[in-house]
């Protein structure tokens, strides 16, 4: 009769919290080494839909000499039980305490998740601080994308690993073992932690900044410290480690199926996508390694889907051999195939086609950009008439619903383009008319996001639209796109806002996040609790100004607060493609053969690798 | 096609799996065993699962019921083997068997089930004052609660009727009250109402809350109860 087995029937879905799902490992805690927690900020069924946990999971609970269990955010309500029990926050496997284990290691996938990850290491009784932590507190760790600028996040971190995390993991807990053993006290474990290529110790580097408040350098406190930190890449990506006795939770998440990654990167050259250029250089497993994991993981999760997962699957050079093959084995056992995204043309409405051939629900496309001067701006290679022809192809093959997404605040965006967007969207719902598909059956939903300038990005210069600009594009669009068929959604501008400040910010962001946690802002990502007002609050308490983040066109030859981060796409390139997308001159894809230069390959020791094939 | 009666516990971490997510539990663990289940037909089929009556998530359950359909007969000492290594921890299967022809739906059979409910005491209480609590409470003409109908609204409801049998035991520290309620798609008692309902009447030095085990499903015609195995 725990404390648990007391909150539990308390609080909203309480097997986000139970634990004990199918291929969950339990190892003894006195037979290892290393304890580690991979704690997601998140709730449950986000952090159980990250496939990076599966991955390190299987990664560190592989070895005998480790054990990973997991923690996720909990709920407001279930944070409000677990403060009033004094139930320190807690792992699903063991149910120990965080603070008990030897390494803590947060993903970093979203910047709107920085409270929650202080709000874990509180819930945890760690010290927030990286330099008010003993050699008793775990080792605190974090990766993922917002890595990539980790400044923001630097005061509470001790190590950040940047870049893939596949082989890095096992690098850093053979030092942690080595540091432990050695009883090395925690400021030289980090020095010596910080010489493995990609680990970023933040806490040995100092920041100065110039009079106007922006960072003039970054550079390292001591000796032996690299001044600039390489991302990290698996070069054979076909034979990387992974799970094939994936967690299957016994809750609905929010991908509830076998996630099968075919290709890593994408090289369409999108100029405001981070994930386009972090995840350099595009690499595909082989069709018979993908086929033989697809077996044992329909085996060992018992998942009735199998969906192939990268940034851009119908990109995947032998995707359509690959989906016949799944079919063919799995299709009459009742399991499925499905495609996280589509490209804009008819070639991915023949594979949506030949995939759905069950389930039926909506197509989604992202032309991003209402016209064809603003889509060369931003590089998007979808030409008007591919849009028209593919949802002309998708109504055709029986669809009836189409989902289109857009960005607004684009750089040189103007109401022309605005109006280009509207204007796509009525002839779609047009086509869909003339394909006569029943009038009440027919939709076009146009989804709308406000452009974050990302760091690392060929737009990582370029000021964000004011809020009230932002606004009024929404409100533009909204007066406009009013017509029975059309849905139009878009996102809440404060919260892309903040997401610019973030992810363009520095370290005296911190004081910020404090002072938000402290009036209560986590779980940001969710509408019901995100409050620009708070925030703003918290801004004022630290004497800082958010748009002087978001708005601000950052200086071109000066310094930015994320230099010392190298992600292996060349400062030089930035700065080409961005001022290309101003002169509105479109990029190829490295696919083609025809390498724009990014530097990438060079400066890593890496090149592409396709698997080849029709 | 055949059909397969499942007798199993659902315990540990397994109580906080919903009634619906327990399905979709069950239909993976049968693919994991590789047995061929038998699907709905239709836009969205769905495994032929059925089970005997939902329980509440967090409540314990000791021999539970589903019956569960297969395309083709499947030895039941394999279904029995191969299942019960692919359920996840908390679910148990206890035993299996093959149901005949003409077998009425699980669902409708339900009539009654007997519960147990477990707390920590603040301080010791006598077996005859936990008798007389239980005496007063079980001779109240009416015991009211409140629910909530399918339109949101509250409505008071009389669970006297529903409650057949109560009795209370004491080992050590821990109280341990057990019950026998109506159970099944009409009248249904929840268990949480009737202990809470109790801890509110009695009085007792309770820390916390009640654990609570449902521990058998009745068929029942008056005092003559059947399992539904």
């Amino acid at each position: 009769m725990d404390v648990l087995d007391q909150i539990l029937p308390l609080v909203k879905k309480p097997a986000r919290y139970a634990g004990g799902e199918w291929n969950a490992v339990h190892k003894e805690w006195s037979d290892v080494d290393l304890r580690v927690a991979f704690a997601f900020p998140d709730v449950y069924e986000v952090g159980m839909s990250y496939l990076g946990l599966q991955i390190f999971y299987e990664i560190v609970n592989r070895r005998v000499d480790t054990l990973m269990e997991r923690v996720f955010a909990p709920w407001p309500d279930m944070e409000e039980k677990m403060r009033e029990y004094n139930l320190p926050l807690f792992s699903l496997e063991s149910r120990r305490p965080v603070g008990d284990f030897d390494v803590v290691a947060f993903t970093l996938q979203y910047e709107m998740s920085f409270t929650n990850v202080l709000n874990m290491l509180d819930l945890s009784g760690i010290p927030l601080k990286s330099t008010e932590r003993d050699e008793k507190c775990p080792l605190v760790i974090a990766g993922g994308p917002c890595a990539f600028n980790p400044e923001p996040m630097a005061a509470f971190i001790d190590l950040f690993a940047i870049g893939e995390g596949e082989e890095l993991i096992s690098e850093l807990l053979d030092s942690v073992r080595k540091g432990k053993q050695r009883a090395l006290p925690r400021r030289d474990f980090l020095l010596e932690a910080s010489r493995l290529p990609g680990v970023y110790a933040p806490g040995l580097y100092r920041v100065e900044y110039r009079t106007d408040g922006a960072v003039s350098k970054v550079k390292p406190v001591q000796e032996g410290v690299p001044a600039r930190v390489t991302k990290r890449i698996v070069r054979d990506f076909d034979q990387a480690p992974f799970p094939r006795r994936p967690l299957v939770p016994s809750t609905e998440v929010v991908h509830d199926r076998i996630m099968l990654e075919v290709l890593r990167g994408c090289t369409r050259g999108c100029r405001f996508c981070q994930a386009g250029m972090l995840n350099r250089p595009v690499r595909e497993k082989k069709p018979s390694t993908v086929l033989e994991q697809a077996a044992a993981l329909v085996e060992s999760t018992g998942y009735d889907e199998i969906s192939l997962t990268s940034l851009s699957t119908s990109d995947y050079t032998p995707v359509s051999k690959v989906i016949k093959s799944l079919l063919d084995q799995h299709a009459q056992r009742g399991v499925g195939v499905s495609l996280p995204s589509l490209r804009v043309d008819n070639f991915s409405v023949e594979l949506a086609k030949e995939v759905q051939r069950v389930r039926r629900s909506s197509l989604t496309f992202a032309p991003e950009a209402g016209t064809q001067r603003l889509r060369d701006v931003i590089n998007k290679g979808v030409t008007e008439e591919d849009l028209l022809e593919t949802t002309a192809a998708a109504f055709r093959e029986g669809w009836r619903a189409i989902k289109l997404y857009f960005m607004i605040g684009l750089p040189t965006e103007t109401d022309e383009d605005l109006d280009g967007i509207v204007r796509l969207a009525k002839e779609v719902l047009d086509l869909g008319r003339k394909a006569r598909v029943p009038r009440n059956k027919l939709r076009v939903t146009v989804s709308v996001s406000s452009f974050v300038p990302k760091a690392h990005t060929p737009f990582q210069w370029e000021p964000q639209d004011t809020l009230a600009e932002l606004k009024r594009k929404q409100d533009y669009l909204a007066v406009r796109l009013k017509e029975r068929g059309l849905v139009f959604n878009y996102h809440d501008a404060g919260l892309s806002f903040m997401e610019a400040v973030f992810a363009r910010g520095d370290r005296r962001l911190e004081t910020v996040l404090i002072h938000a946690l402290e009036l209560g802002c986590k779980f940001d990502g969710w509408s019901e609790y995100f409050n620009l007002e708070r925030w703003l609050e918290a801004f004022r308490l630290s004497g800082l100004e958010p748009a002087w983040y978001a708005g601000r066109r950052y200086d071109y030859e000066g310094p930015l607060p994320w230099d010392h981060i190298n992600s292996g796409v060349s400062r030089r390139y930035l700065a080409e493609e961005h001022r290309r997308a101003l002169s509105g001159v479109t990029t190829v894809d490295c696919r083609t053969g025809d390498c724009p230069g990014c530097g990438l390959c060079p400066d890593l020791e890496a090149k592409p690798s396709l698997a080849g094939g029709v | 096609m055949p059909v397969y009666r499942m007798m199993y516990a659902k315990e540990g971490p397994a109580r906080y799996i919903s009634h619906l997510d327990l399905l979709r539990t069950f239909e993976r663990a049968a693919r994991r065993a590789g047995l061929p289940i038998a699907f709905t037909s239709g836009f969205n089929p769905h495994p032929k699962i059925a089970f005997a009556a939902p329980l509440a998530v967090g409540t314990a359950g000791e021999a539970e019921y589903a019956d569960l359909e297969l395309v083709r007969e499947v030895p039941v000492s394999s279904i029995q083997r191969d299942l019960s290594g692919t359920l996840p921890e908390g679910l148990r299967l206890v035993e299996v068997r093959r149901l005949g022809e003409r077998a009425p739906a699980l669902m409708s059979m339900v009539e009654r089930a007997t519960y147990r409910g477990e707390a920590r005491l603040k301080s010791a209480v006598s077996q005859g004052a936990l008798d007389r609590a239980i005496e007063a409470f079980l001779g109240r003409s009416e015991i009211l609660v409140q629910r909530k109908n399918k339109a949101g609204e509250n409505r008071v409801y009389d669970i006297r009727p529903g409650i057949f049998a109560m009795s209370g035991r004491l080992d050590n520290d821990i109280i341990i009250i057990e019950t026998e309620l109506k159970t099944g798609s009409r009248d249904n008692i929840r268990f949480e109402e009737v202990v809470e309902a109790f801890s509110t009447s009695s009085e007792l030095p309770i820390e916390g809350k009640y654990v609570l085990y449902r521990t058998c499903l009745f068929s029942a015609v008056d005092k003559d109860n059947k399992t539904l195995w």
